[in-house]
């Protein structure tokens, strides 16, 4: 007979001391690993601010001020990747998708529509291209990573022909322009929407009925469906979403800077990935958590900023995020199987 | 009357003759096991009892009543659940929120009662379905075994309120403690009033529990039989020469 300890051996075993096991319960959470990384990092660079406030000016407001500027972004970038990736699918043509809307947003206002209109059809505009990436990648059972690389050249090629390449400005008038990046009791405000946005994912995704049927179709789609969720419209929707957020990035970026140019969203795609994956999110779908997204796109731009801080070469950044992504990556494979392996 | 019956039913994929004027009934608390060979049209049957495949021609009916099941939703309405050997649980899910994946306890925006729906996991895993080694409702159901799982799934049926349980090959990736585990469960919700129909090549846990055999072959019944009239010798013979 099978011994009975593979019944009873939990993976925090009795015999592991209670400061070990609560680790280990740690690193088991979704988000765990990150948020121990994340916090050391944080109290590494409060420590070393404190000590030498005149060489390294973390803590200073006008360190503070940028990285609540230069967040917000990327972050909501990810948000919707990232909703989109526990779905188990990708989308490689969210920073097309965030310049192309952003142009066409500000060519709205240009030809003298509010911005208050011009912004929602911008949205509406990044929701239809994602929906349509959707109804692609499930109408001819494609992979979405080939699609969405045929809309990222697309809606890239797209900004040129609209627009050529030259800049929009972008004047939308006051009152559009204290919303999106103007300062409310010190802290900006296009990272108030960022936190607000990410509060309402978290409770989308793991409070609603909704992020239920997310992580089911993300985990197993076969399961998913036999039971009755409507799996094709669930990543539908998570298509859709990850669209709007592109969207709404541009409109933040675009009203931070007052102009659109056509070159920049280049790269941000694989960025935003980067961030859920370091944030613990699993390739294959059905594994994270909106923390570990949020707390991804902190890490990244808060190693960013010590790294400019430390006035060392940009390509230094590149080569940091190359290898948490890697690291990170290894580690949640591990979890992965030890979770299958159970 | 009976609880759930088969009439004349016939299902073609193209040219091919999947089953044949298939009829059988299952009454009420009863077990019964339906046995044949691989490619005999067992699964057809499952699959069209659950409401995944339609009959070419013939019907079902529930309580005597015609009832025409498009979707899998629809044969959950009437009471069918359907355990797969493969069982349709998400791994990545905890318990409670795959025992009620799909019909949730939701407030009026759709945000999830989390509390009520665990408090019901716990107790329909303690009360209805007795596995070990499950203590939380909140363990992943990618760290249970497999038979376990399973419980999770008959867990499921049984809060639900399911009449007829399609076991389809349910014992094929269990260990024989498990196996000893989900057959004892068939009779303790026979004896709730809750019909089981086992599909299984395995003779053996078929005879354990079953009412009455129904055995298929070629896609349509060869023989029907009570389990006081036969021999496992008897069963045997009808599988394996027709």
């Amino acid at each position: 007979m099978r011994p009975v300890t593979d019944m009873t051996h939990d993976r925090a075993g009795p015999h592991q001391r209670p400061a070990a096991r609560w680790l280990h319960s740690l690193l088991s959470m979704p988000a765990g690993a990150i948020l121990l990384v994340f916090v050391t990092v944080q109290l590494f660079c409060i420590v070393a601010g404190l000590i030498f406030p005149d060489d390294f000016r973390y803590l200073s407001p006008q360190n503070m001020g940028i990285l609540m500027r230069s967040v917000p972004v990327l972050g909501c970038l990810a948000l919707g990747a990232g909703l989109l990736m526990i779905a188990g699918e990708f989308d490689l043509s969210i920073g097309s998708v965030y310049t192309f809307t952003a142009v066409v947003m500000a060519m709205l206002v240009g030809s003298g529509v509010d911005a208050f209109l011009a912004a929602p059809a911008g949205l509406l505009v990044g929701a239809a291209i994602g929906l349509s990436n959707g109804i692609l990648t499930l109408r001819f059972n494609l992979p979405s990573f080939i699609v969405t690389l045929g809309g990222l050249l697309f809606w890239r090629g797209a900004v040129l022909l609209i627009n050529g390449a030259v800049q929009v400005r972008f004047d939308p008038g006051p009152a559009f322009d204290a919303l999106f990046s103007g300062t409310v009791i010190g802290i900006n405000a296009a990272f108030i929407w960022f936190v607000g946005l990410s509060l309402a994912f978290w409770a989308l995704l793991h409070r609603h009925r909704f992020g239920n049927h997310v992580f089911a179709t993300g985990g197993d789609r076969s399961a998913a469906t036999a039971i009755g969720v409507n799996t094709a419209r669930i990543k539908l929707a998570a298509f859709a979403i990850a669209g709007a957020m592109a969207a709404f990035a541009g409109i933040l970026a675009t009203t931070r800077v007052g102009s659109v140019q056509p070159g920049q969203g280049a790269g941000l795609e694989l960025q935003a990935i980067a961030a859920c994956v370091i944030g613990g999110l699993s390739l294959r779908g059905g594994r994270g958590s909106i923390l570990g997204i949020f707390l991804g796109v902190m890490l990244i731009f808060t190693i960013t900023d010590v790294l400019l801080l430390l006035r060392a070469p940009g390509f230094y950044l590149d080569m940091f995020i190359a290898t948490l992504i890697v690291v990170a990556s290894i580690f949640n494979h591990g979890l992965d199987r030890r979770g299958a392996a159970a | 009357m009976s609880l759930l019956a088969l009439h004349n039913i016939n299902k073609t994929f193209g040219p091919l003759r999947a089953l044949t004027d298939l009829s059988f009934e299952v009454g009420h608390s009863e077990v019964v096991g339906l046995l044949g060979d691989n490619g005999a049209g067992k699964s057809t049957t499952v699959n069209l009892i659950s409401g995944i495949h339609q009959p070419s021609s013939g019907h079902l009916s529930i309580d005597g009543e015609r009832r025409d099941f498009t979707c899998r939703r629809d044969s959950a309405e009437a009471g069918i659940e359907t355990i797969y050997q493969n069982t349709a649980l998400v791994d990545c899910l905890s318990i409670s929120r795959n025992i009620f994946l799909g019909r949730e306890l939701t407030d009026r925006f759709g945000f999830l009662d989390l509390k009520t729906m665990r408090e019901i996991a716990m107790q329909v895993l303690d009360s209805a379905v007795h596995i070990s080694g499950i203590d939380s409702p909140d363990k992943l159901v990618g760290d249970l075994s497999g038979g376990q799982k399973q419980a999770v799934a008959i867990a499921r049926a049984v809060f639900f309120k399911r009449r007829v349980l399609l076991l389809d090959e349910p014992t094929s990736a269990l260990s024989v403690r498990e196996t000893e585990a989900l057959l004892n469960q068939v009779l303790r919700l026979k004896q709730e009033g809750v019909s089981s129909v086992l599909v299984t090549h395995n003779l053996y846990h078929a005879y354990q529990v079953c009412d009455r055999f129904v055995i298929m072959s070629h896609g349509t019944k060869v023989f029907d039989v009570a389990k006081a009239e036969t021999t496992i010798g008897e069963l045997t013979q009808h599988v394996v020469l027709t």
